[in-house]
């Protein structure tokens, strides 16, 4: 209640200073007078006893002052006149003020960007119900430290239905499906999904119904369920659009339901089909697909894992081929979507954090600059009865004005920066990642300039506010004492200046090398002017394998036939662009090996060609050519790396393998020829081993084109095309990317991180660089005295030059040498982001202390030139 | 005036004040009179001092002030004492004794 009525109290005073007054002054007066009329009646003349009154009443205005100050005119009144003192102030020295507020605008600029991006990927909530009860699901293989290898269908089965920790499991897999009718045939990407899977998730449609458990089985699987998108896009938001039939990969679904808008899942598909997948031919060695649960409530994700683990064991047992040393993952749904990001976001909010640290820096060293020059003012407040505190306060509140200014510029610049940032970003981010100004990152910016003004306001508001009157006085124009207090601050602040900046600058030089490193690496293929795109041949109009062969195998002959194309191919996954294929095998006279022993081998289906167009290197036998045909032998080539594990000490050729599980006996493929290793999933590593086999003997429907030109391939992409229309008017051509590019965003990450450090620690050496010149300049200023009677007593400008740069290298050097302990303590924090260089790698680190001694040099050489053209008889004088 | 004045102690003043107004709604000048008055002229409130003690007093929600018209009829400011304002009158009294009765044992003792 007290502090109520105080906040009262306040806040009438600020808003009626004169009414207060006012009553104030009407009381005083009547106390007044009426101790006037009591003198009168004891006997003084009027004039006698107004005097005798005031006297006894002590000193009116001071009186008037403490009572005002007591009835609220305090605190609020106080900083209302601070702030618009501050303003003025500020207003008055624009180069200081734009200098300043520009400094922290880019600190607070570039903390609200990537704070804005990882609120986007890290805080914001998940769009579904009660997110924190979904998990993914995943079959694990420990022994071999692989933690995602894909669902079975059949093990799917047996987790739901052997469970007790969750309220249901879906399954679901990704794939394309071409729509027809109504425009161009369009290739839509999109999800299988088991029945129940939108309950889990808790999102209902908002016309029709989802999937039911009937229509998850084969056969009646002809139904769909609409993306809004989608819906708005293709059918223009037709509301009559539910128990229409449309045309899905040359076959009719009926349409029962459209989700509301923004759904997505998994991250980006547009329309849903029932998974209706057949045990009979989908077995427990076919991994590949999701799944994702909802836990019963009070259930954690330990207890979940933990019934998972004994689930899986229980499989196990019951089926020792299929499931030896599998087990199951079970992971929180965002972690499990945002894996990847999290490290490197903490790391460049690490980064930024330093960036705005160095900002401070000098904003505080540019305010302990400006201090020496308002002495004077200081000196007068003091003098005429300002406290300490009073001072403190005063000029505490113009660091907050500045950092306020500062933050709200800062807030713009985000803004601007957080487009390019996305901009060079080329993944597309789950539907559910946005990226924008919400309250968040509005109050993440609020506190950040808060907490920013009061730490670089406070040491020089401090310094400042000790104002001593006598020396002062005694000093005159210069500065002795109090000066060199204030000079020691701020060579404090330069060497940690320097020191932030050099665990910046090697962080950013790391980063910059190991992308280096990473353009450098031998992918095993030659991208240069080569055009890939993905064509999806659909089930019902391409039934049988020998029309999917002939139909590529047409194309690729039409392709070979363009002006300037050297080489054409296909292949079923491109490497590097992401997708994955793995199938299980067996080497002839090998022992077999369970699902949990063996190592997952890359399995490509390509053309004859392909090895051409890539520029992939045989290494021995032969290339695939069109006599591999369906009746021919079946043929394979491998991979160095699989020849050299497989056979080690004798020669590949010849050894026969063959795929899917043993039991099924599937025909064996002799080995005809060895290529170079080809990174498929990564270019920092190698990753799996790879098989080769021919298209026309293992079909697949979906196909990448790899098209090699004499020169630039960009202008083919539209020949190619015709040639497809050619073949099939209603088949859609996706993907179109030159080779380089799918590398190119193959790598965007250490790209990425290579140009947000190389940004961040530029902008920390020009701020560095500022720091320095700034306080060796005011040095020299100081000094003119001191110089100038150096050069009369016959100093030679070499003998000045040193002196003054001598100065300056030594707060560098310590600042230099702070950085490369902070260094070596920091970077390996982000070793796991770096690629072929060590994270005290010593000629990173020689690079950038010689780089920013250099630097640093420059800014002292400069101020140190100034010294010696002082001319001693004007320095002299310059008392 | 013979009679010797005595000094003010610190803290006094607000429990002087509270006490002055406990037996009817008093303006400032008045509250000085009547611890004048009640102190039998020994003690005599500063009145630069009276002011802000009694603003600080009303914030603290122990008396309630209100314009009113005075004896002869002139516009005044009259403080009356609330119902929290009689419990810290009540409080300091009692911790008032207290020191006043130790301090006196302690002249006492031998």
């Amino acid at each position: 209640m007290r502090w109520l009525n105080i906040l009262r109290a306040r806040l009438r005073a600020l808003a009626g200073r004169e009414a207060v007054i006012r009553d104030i002054d009407e009381e005083l007066r009547l106390h007044v007078e009426l101790e006037t009329e009591a003198n009168i009646e004891r006997g003084m003349s009027p004039a006698e006893a107004r005097r005798a009154a005031r006297r006894s009443f002590g000193n009116y205005d001071s009186v008037r002052a403490t009572a005002y100050e007591v009835r609220g005119g305090g605190m609020l009144e106080t900083l209302w006149q601070d702030f618009r003192y501050g303003v003025r102030t500020l207003a008055k020295q624009p180069g200081f003020t734009a200098v300043a507020v520009l400094t922290l605008a880019l600190g607070i600029g570039a903390n609200s960007t990537i704070f804005s991006f990882a609120n986007g990927v890290m805080l914001r909530p998940l769009p579904y119900e009660q997110p924190e009860r979904l998990v993914v699901l995943d079959e694990a293989a420990p022994l071999r430290g692989i933690d995602s290898l894909g669902v079975s269908f059949p093990n799917f089965l047996d987790w739901r239905a052997g469970n007790r920790v969750f309220e249901d499991i879906a399954a679901y897999g990704t794939g394309t499906f071409t729509l027809i009718g109504g425009g161009e045939p369009e290739q839509l990407r999109g999800a299988r999904v088991s029945a129940g899977l939108f309950e889990i998730i808790g999102v209902a449609p908002v016309s029709g119904r989802t999937i039911r458990a009937e229509e998850d089985r084969p056969g009646n699987e002809t139904v769909v369920i609409l993306g809004h998108g989608l819906w708005q896009s293709r059918f223009g938001a037709n509301p009559a659009i539910v128990g229409q039939t449309i045309s899905l990969n040359n076959r009719p679904h009926t349409v029962v339901g459209v989700m509301p808008p923004g759904f997505r899942f998994p991250e980006v598909a547009d329309l849903w089909l029932p998974l209706a997948l057949d045990t009979q031919r989908w077995t427990r060695t076919d991994h590949g697909l999701g799944a994702i649960a909802r836990l019963k409530p009070g259930v954690t994700l330990e207890q979940a894992q933990a019934e998972m683990v004994a689930v899986a064991r229980r499989i196990e047992e019951l089926n020792p081929v299929t499931n030896e040393g599998l087990s199951v993952s079970v992971s929180d749904l965002r972690a499990g979507l945002v894996g990847d990001y999290r490290q490197s976001l903490l790391i460049l909010l690490g980064v930024v954090g330093c960036v705005l640290l160095i900002a401070c820096v000098n904003v505080a060293n540019l305010l302990l600059a400006r201090a020496s020059a308002r002495r004077k003012e200081m000196s007068i407040r003091a003098a005429l009865g300002a406290g300490r505190w009073r001072i403190f306060r005063q000029l505490i509140t113009e660091s907050l004005v500045l950092s306020a200014l500062g933050g709200a510029l800062g807030l713009v610049l985000a803004v601007w920066g957080l487009d390019l940032l996305l901009a060079a970003v080329p993944v597309e981010f789950p539907f559910w990642m946005k990226f924008n100004l919400d309250g968040r990152v509005l109050a993440f910016t609020v506190g950040v300039s808060l907490l920013t003004g009061v730490v670089f306001g406070v040491a020089p508001a401090w310094q400042a506010s000790k104002v001593d009157l006598n020396e002062t006085l005694k000093e005159g124009g210069r500065s002795a004492a109090a000066g060199a207090g204030r000079g020691r601050l701020r060579s404090l602040l330069v060497v940690v200046e320097v020191a932030l900046s050099l665990v910046l600058l090697v962080g950013a030089g790391l980063m910059m090398r190991s992308f280096l490193r990473l353009q450098q690496v031998d992918v095993g293929i030659d991208p240069t002017n080569v055009l890939t795109m993905s064509v999806s041949l659909p089930q019902a109009k391409y039934a049988e394998p020998e029309k999917l062969s002939a139909f590529y195998q047409q194309l690729l002959e039409r392709a070979r036939h363009l002006p300037g194309v050297q080489a054409a191919g296909a292949v079923s996954n491109l490497p590097l662009s992401g997708s994955r294929w793995g199938r299980s095998l067996t080497v002839e006279g090998r022992p077999v090996l369970s699902v949990g022993e063996a190592p997952s081998i890359n399995h490509a289906v390509i053309t004859p060609g392909y090895f051409r167009a890539m520029g992939v290197r045989l290494l021995a036998g032969r290339d695939l050519n069109e006599a591999d045909a369906k009746d021919a032998p079946k043929v394979t080539v491998v991979d160095e790396r699989m020849a050299r594990e497989y056979w080690p000490g004798e020669s590949a050729l010849g050894k026969r393998i063959r795929f899917g599980p043993p039991e099924n006996n599937e025909p064996w493929h002799t080995v005809v020829g060895v290529v170079g290793e080809v990174r498929h999933e990564r270019v920092d590593a190698a990753t799996r081993m790879t098989v080769y086999v021919p298209h026309q003997q293992i079909a697949v429907r979906q196909m990448t084109l790899a098209v090699r030109a004499a020169a630039d391939p960009a202008g083919l992409a539209a020949a190619v095309r015709q040639q497809v229309r050619e073949l099939d008017p209603d088949q859609p051509v996706t993907a179109v990317r030159t080779m380089e590019e799918v590398i190119s965003s193959a790598v965007w990450q250490p790209r990425l991180h290579a140009l947000l450090f190389g940004v961040f620690a530029a902008v920390a050496l020009i701020l560095a660089s500022v720091g320095i010149y700034g306080v060796m300049s005011y040095a020299v200023t100081q000094r003119t005295h001191e110089l100038g009677i150096r050069m009369a007593l016959g100093a030679q400008k070499g003998d000045v030059l040193r002196l003054v740069a001598r100065e300056g290298m030594a707060l560098a050097l310590a600042g230099i040498g702070l950085g490369l302990l902070g260094a070596f303590a920091l970077t390996r924090f982000m070793s796991s982001l770096l690629y072929g260089v060590s994270a005290t790698d010593p000629s990173t680190y020689a690079a950038i202390v010689v780089l920013l001694a250099g630097v640093s040099l420059l800014a002292c050489y400069v101020p140190a030139l100034r010294a010696t053209r002082v001319d001693p008889m004007i320095a002299l004088r310059h008392e | 005036m013979t009679q010797q004045k005595a000094d003010l102690l610190q803290g006094t003043l607000d429990m002087l004040i509270l006490k002055a107004v406990s037996l009817g709604p008093l303006h400032g000048y008045g509250i000085i009179q009547r611890i004048r008055q009640m102190s039998e002229e020994m003690l005599s409130v500063e009145q630069g001092s009276l002011y802000p003690a009694l603003y600080r007093i009303e914030q603290r929600g122990w008396v309630t002030a209100k314009w009113g018209l005075n004896e002869t009829g002139r516009r005044a400011k009259f403080y009356t004492l609330t119902r929290a304002g009689a419990r810290q009158l009540e409080a300091e009294e009692a911790s008032w004794d207290r020191l006043v009765l130790a301090v006196s044992k302690i002249r006492q003792a031998t």
